[in-house]
């Protein structure tokens, strides 16, 4: 130790040692440029991998969700062969039931919830293009960064933090796997910081060798079929037939048009976050105002009258309950004759 | 619901109640609206007590039925921590209640109020720059709060069914995924 301190002196007296520190140290200034440079790319590389990856990438695994006071599991198999994605779903907790979807060929075995048809919810289509395949300029809503690596169900991933640039959306933290960009967990944030939902991998196996017999359907029950169309509706903004939006948050472009209910349904995206806002006939029944949390998801509800006419304006999704009140305030029903419902 | 059920609540609130009003109250015949009676009590108390909401999702007419049966044993898990919870808050004043419920603005009676973390949700507001919603009066004000669990069958009926389409445009439509096949069941599941 005495060593040590005696001998620091005597070299800091070799000539040119100065000069050396002061190179060390704008090395690693010039590195530790280079390095936030390559960082900054990540984000944006990792961000690209994300769509692709969650189609094409083959694996088995059970995965948790969490939001509100809710926590469910689910297993799933999924794999990408000659194009085709196929898909098996099978919820760990509650009633038995599983998904099996095959390309756009989706087949439901979920038992009767008590309350809830899933026959009435399967969108019968058309679905404009998918969220996936457009080019939303995300970091122009959200900071994004790469924000370290760690390791989940066995993987190695890496952390990318998008931080909401306004009060308009939620952040979104995702964990992708190094070698093929799989999200394997992500959270949702408030601009506090509080988590609101939580989606993770448990277990996962990325692997090629998935079998046929792993995308059977083996719950007894009925089954509800749907075919997702996947053409594209003539014109590439999706109908509101008879209402429209005075406001909408910055970056949230419409993004899917999907028809099932007798209302008007349409879904907006800034490239991470959707909501959905739904205006149809009221008719006998009375919905309060006002919006529910469960978990990053919004319900905010409202009664509009046009004409002597009610309708409820909803609006659903993974945005601050501000927002969606916000949205929900601009729709304006100019053709109530639009909705055919109407009189009947 | 009559006045003398709200005196029973309030007086349970107060850790005051006798066991027969609190039986009576258990036996009345709309339980959920005695449930959402308690539960805006209670989160009043819960806001004054602790700045911020315990989950008000939670029916704890079924443990102070078992407390009454049997004793206080009972249930385990996460109803009997949520229970212990409340038990404990019913210490809580009720006069010192009713004054906030009248502070804050939402009297007894009144309809879909309830507030959870009131003030994260008005801070939350819209920067003014931003606002060209005409809407500019409600701006500032927090958004209020609809308990679903307030909802009758069909008015739930349709929520759900608006969460459940919203899901499904993001999993399949959305290409999220496996989290929105999670939100998917998550939300068709008997929750809430």
């Amino acid at each position: 130790m005495r060593k040590i301190v005696t001998r620091t002196p005597a070299r800091s007296l070799i000539p040119g040692r100065p000069m050396l520190a002061l190179l060390s140290v704008l090395a690693f200034f010039l590195a530790g440029q280079a390095f936030s440079d390559t960082a900054s790319k990540d984000a944006e590389y990792w961000l690209d991998r994300l769509g692709p990856a969650l189609n094409m990438t083959s694996y088995r695994g059970v995965f948790v969700y969490a939001r509100g006071n809710q926590v469910s599991s689910m297993q799933i198999a999924h794999r990408y062969q000659n194009g085709v994605v196929e898909e098996r779903l099978v919820p760990q907790d509650g009633a038995n039931g599983e998904i099996v979807r095959k390309g756009m060929r989706v087949i439901c075995v979920l038992p009767d919830h008590g309350r809830i048809q899933l026959d009435q919810v399967i969108p019968s289509g058309p679905f404009a293009e998918a969220f996936s395949s457009q080019l939303m300029p995300v970091s122009r809503w959200y900071k994004s960064e790469v924000a370290g690596d760690d390791r989940i169900a066995g993987y190695e991933v890496v952390k990318l933090a998008l931080n909401a640039k306004d009060e308009l959306r939620y952040s979104h933290q995702l964990w992708l796997e190094k070698s093929t960009g799989l999200l394997v967990k992500s959270n949702v944030s408030s601009s506090d910081g509080e988590v609101l939902e939580h989606f993770q991998f448990t277990s996962l196996e990325i692997t090629d060798s998935l079998s046929d017999s792993e995308f059977v359907i083996r719950t007894e029950g009925t089954e509800i079929e749907r075919e997702l169309a996947t053409k594209k509706t003539s014109s590439p903004a999706p109908r509101m037939d008879g209402w429209t939006l005075e406001w909408r948050p910055d970056g949230f472009i419409p993004a899917a048009a999907p028809r099932s209910g007798k209302g008007q349904a349409v879904a907006f995206s800034d490239g991470l976050a959707a909501f959905s806002v739904f205006v149809e006939p009221a008719r006998e029944m009375v919905m309060p105002t006002g919006a529910s949390r469960i978990g990053a998801t919004t319900v905010y509800m409202k009664q509009l009258e046009v004409d002597d006419v009610d309708f409820f304006v909803t609006v659903v999704g993974e945005i601050p309950p501000t927002t969606a009140r916000k949205v929900a305030e601009a729709v304006r029903v100019d053709d109530r004759l639009a909705f055919g419902a109407i009189g009947q | 619901m009559d006045d003398r059920l709200k005196e029973t609540l309030s007086a349970m609130m107060d850790d005051e109640a006798d066991e027969l009003s609190v039986r009576r109250l258990l036996s009345h015949a709309h339980q959920d609206e005695v449930r959402s009676q308690w539960q805006r009590w209670q989160q009043v108390r819960d806001l004054m007590h602790q700045g911020n909401l315990a989950d008000d999702r939670v029916d704890v007419s079924a443990g102070v039925r078992d407390a009454l049966d049997g004793g206080p044993q009972q249930a385990p898990g996460s109803v009997a921590s949520h229970r212990a919870g409340r038990e404990r808050s019913w210490h809580w004043p009720a006069v010192a209640m009713v004054t906030l419920a009248l502070v804050v603005g939402f009297g007894a009676g009144a309809g879909w109020d309830s507030v959870e973390d009131s003030t994260t949700i008005a801070n939350a507001g819209v920067p003014a720059d931003q606002s060209e919603s005409r809407n500019s009066a409600s701006e500032g004000e927090p958004v209020r709060e609809v308990a679903l669990q307030g909802l009758d069958d069909e008015q739930w009926e349709q929520v759900s069914r608006y969460l459940l389409e919203h899901a499904q445009h993001n999993s399949v439509g959305a290409g999220r995924g496996s989290v929105g096949y999670a939100r998917l069941v998550s939300a068709s599941g008997p929750g809430y």
